[in-house]
């Protein structure tokens, strides 16, 4: 048995392992009336050391569920490829696919489970729920969730959830006489905005940069998308919602 | 350069705030010790260590260099071992951290390779295989707490794809055109990316090695764990070669000029 | 810097600048008042901002003071705003190893040979190194968020309204997330002929 007591007298010299670190970058959702958006920067880093210009944050789970994770990345990997396996199973027992509220709770009692040995990873989960409209779900590390209109997390959360604030939330801003804000704005606000928070991320912060992937949810019968440029179509399904991907370069320094 | 004149002479702890930018009362030193300290389990520390391994991608495959130290500490304790490892006919490991782990990661996948073998089922373990399946095991070993203390790259080539990944004792992992580990992250990183990322299409095997050697000699410069005595494995469509040792050629006439730093005057 | 909260921000317009802070005072967490002032006049044409410890706040302004006015009384002529940083660059870094806990920000119209007035922004971390941005300083416990929104909002030659909106905007909505910031704000748009100084109502959460 392992003595803790003689272990613990040894001395200074021995070295604690740190079973977690941080690997950098930055991710976004913004949900609208009948879409949602899910992007992530691609720079891996390790302290001051750019790991890799291209790792994924952002995985298509289902042909109408998007998961970004950030955070320790080989925790990232492992949750989503766990989700995934579940997502699988699910659809073997079902033969359909998880609606997404489902998939936000099955996130949130899977990161629940290692609450005394947590995935240190913050998760946001975007997609088109079953009455057709777009959804944004964030979690905390150990699980607590909320649906939310957009959320920002990562190193760069604190740069780019204010500006979210004020420009998908309009906060601090008021309506002009007889006008009023939308309560859902059109999608290709929400792209620019996505590009321009992404930017500005990149320009102040020293983890966020290199590359962009942008996942857009669309319910199949919108017509939302049609005339963009630079777009590809990922859908996996007839029946389920239309998956885009839109892949932007950042400032690389 | 540590700017704290209390610091200077004694030893120094690299992990830590290597360039003094903490003011005095928060230096690390200082810093009260973690409370959970002395409750958490504790684990191995690295031994037998072997330094930097590069990888890079190059227009015919994938190159890795490795040099044939063995370090106890800071003694040059085996100077003639291999830390380039052939997995197969398409994949070579490349191995830095504890060597005596990195024996048993070479028993792993041996076992690996026969069973896979004995399947006789027509498909072969690729570098992209069995870089999951390392990912998998440092992963795993690391969330029991006990982890396999290396940091590996893994390159090859099958069926018309390049392949270069690494994972280290964190389960960590990625893909990149060029890969350092350890020194090699901050000494030798940099001269791959300018040297090889452009060029991953068009960079001839002679170019590559070329690159390769410049940067296994200025990591011979400046890295104290490191020697003059290093392999080149390259893994194309035909297979793999890991050459014969190579020797280094160095000058250090220069160091004669160098008058030290701090204390040291004359 | 968390000690008793706050944040100040200054920004570069078309022939004109703007300085703008928050007015909490709090001791940790505890709200204490909701009209603390961080930004004061040097002279017609500089504005001082600060944002840190409370206590050196008090105390710096009345060095300051007193050091421009030595100045003034010496040079018979008003400093500039370049000369000015340079002070408060000096006087910090007199203590520099034991700061004031203030991290300053300077915002000014400068005289050009030529006699015109040259927008001039200046920021300092606590012991005096000097920043001097083309666009935008921050400091404060809502640095970051500042930064955020002004990277996405900030334009070159905004005029004094627009920039007045623009400041004003990029500050609230960063101390609307920033626990040690908010409970109002204070902005001042320094134009060629006139002061523009607004008291802005904001969250008092």
């Amino acid at each position: 048995m392992f003595d803790v007591q003689s272990v613990a007298h040894q001395g200074p010299q021995s070295r604690q392992f740190n079973p977690y670190t941080e690997n950098g970058g930055t991710i976004l959702a913004i949900a609208g009336a009948d879409f949602s958006v899910i992007a992530g920067d691609t720079r891996q880093s390790e302290g001051y050391s750019i790991q890799t210009r291209y790792a994924p944050k952002v995985f298509q789970l289902t042909d109408k569920a998007v998961l970004a994770v950030n955070g320790f990345s080989a925790d990232g990997k492992m949750f989503v490829k766990k989700v995934k396996q579940r997502l699988e199973w699910y659809r073997h027992a079902h033969a359909k696919d998880m609606p997404i509220r489902s998939i936000a709770r099955l996130i949130q009692t899977m990161l629940y489970s290692r609450r005394f040995f947590p995935y240190y990873v913050y998760n946001i989960l975007g997609g088109i729920e079953d009455d057709g409209t777009g959804s944004v779900y964030s979690f905390d590390p150990v699980g607590s969730y909320e649906r939310e209109a957009c959320r920002a997390a990562g190193a760069a959360q604190s740069l780019v959830q204010p500006f979210l604030d004020n420009q998908v939330y309009y906060k601090n801003q008021t309506a002009g006489q007889d006008e009023s804000f939308p309560t859902h704005l059109p999608l290709p606000s929400v792209l620019k905005l996505v590009v321009d928070a992404f930017t500005s991320a990149t320009e102040r912060h020293i983890e966020v940069g290199d590359g962009l992937e942008i996942y857009v949810v669309l319910k199949r019968d919108s017509t939302a998308i049609q005339s963009m440029e630079g777009v590809q179509e990922v859908t996996t399904s007839e029946e389920g919602q239309r998956v885009f991907y839109i892949r932007r370069e950042l400032k690389k320094d | 350069m540590d700017h704290f004149p209390t610091n200077w002479g004694r030893p120094r702890n690299d992990l830590h705030d290597a360039y003094g930018t903490y003011p005095i009362h928060q230096h690390p030193q200082h810093a009260p010790k973690d409370a959970f300290a002395d409750g958490v389990k504790r684990t191995q520390q690295p031994i037998v260590t072997g330094t930097s391994v590069l990888g890079v991608v190059y227009k015919d495959g994938v190159m890795l260099a490795a040099d044939n130290l063995a370090s106890y500490g800071s003694l040059a304790r085996f100077k003639d071992v291999q830390r380039l490892h052939p997995v197969g006919n398409h994949t070579v490991l490349g191995v830095s951290g504890d060597m005596s782990d990195y024996q048993y990661i070479q028993k792993l996948l041996e076992e690996l390779v026969i069973e896979e073998f004995t399947e006789q089922d027509g498909s072969i373990l690729g570098p992209a295989e069995l870089h999951e399946y390392l990912s998998q095991v440092m992963y795993a070993r690391r969330s029991k707490i006990n982890p396999l203390w290396n940091s590996l790259i893994v390159g090859g080539v099958k069926d018309g794809q390049r392949f270069l990944a690494y994972v280290d004792l964190l389960g960590t992992t990625y893909k990149a055109p060029t890969i350092a580990t350890g020194y090699g992250a901050y000494i030798a990183q940099p001269l791959l990316r300018k040297a090889v990322e452009p060029y991953t299409d068009v960079l001839t095997e002679e170019q590559a090695q070329s690159i390769l050697e410049e940067c296994m000699r200025v990591l011979y410069y400046r890295d104290a764990r490191s020697l003059d005595k290093f392999q080149i494995a390259t893994i194309t469509e035909e297979g793999i070669r890991i050459s014969e040792t190579r020797h280094l050629a160095s000058s250090w006439s220069f160091a004669e000029g160098i008058r030290g730093y701090g204390a040291q005057t004359q | 810097m968390e000690y008793n909260g706050g944040s100040v921000v200054a920004m570069v317009g078309k022939d004109c600048v703007a300085i703008a802070c928050d007015l909490r005072l709090g001791n940790q967490a505890l709200g204490v008042s909701s009209n603390f002032p961080k930004i004061f006049p040097i002279t017609d044409r500089i504005y001082l901002g600060m944002s840190g410890l409370a206590t050196d706040l008090e105390t710096l302004r009345e060095r300051f003071r007193f050091r421009v006015n030595m100045y003034t009384i010496k040079e018979e002529r008003e400093i500039e705003p370049q000369t000015f940083a340079h002070l408060v660059s000096s006087t910090l870094y007199e203590h520099r190893f034991g700061p004031y806990f203030i991290e300053p920000v300077i915002a000014g119209l400068s005289k050009t040979p030529s006699g015109d007035l040259k927008p001039f922004i200046a920021a300092a971390d606590l012991i005096g190194c000097l920043n001097f941005a083309k666009d935008f300083v921050v400091s404060g416990t809502a640095s970051a968020k500042i930064y955020g929104l002004a990277e996405a909002l900030w334009e070159p030659d905004l005029e004094p309204e627009d920039l007045f909106e623009t400041i004003s905007q990029t500050l609230m909505n960063a101390v609307d997330r920033d626990a040690f910031s908010g409970w109002g704000c204070l902005v001042h748009v320094l134009t060629k002929d006139k002061v523009i100084t607004r008291t802005l109502k904001s969250r008092m959460d």
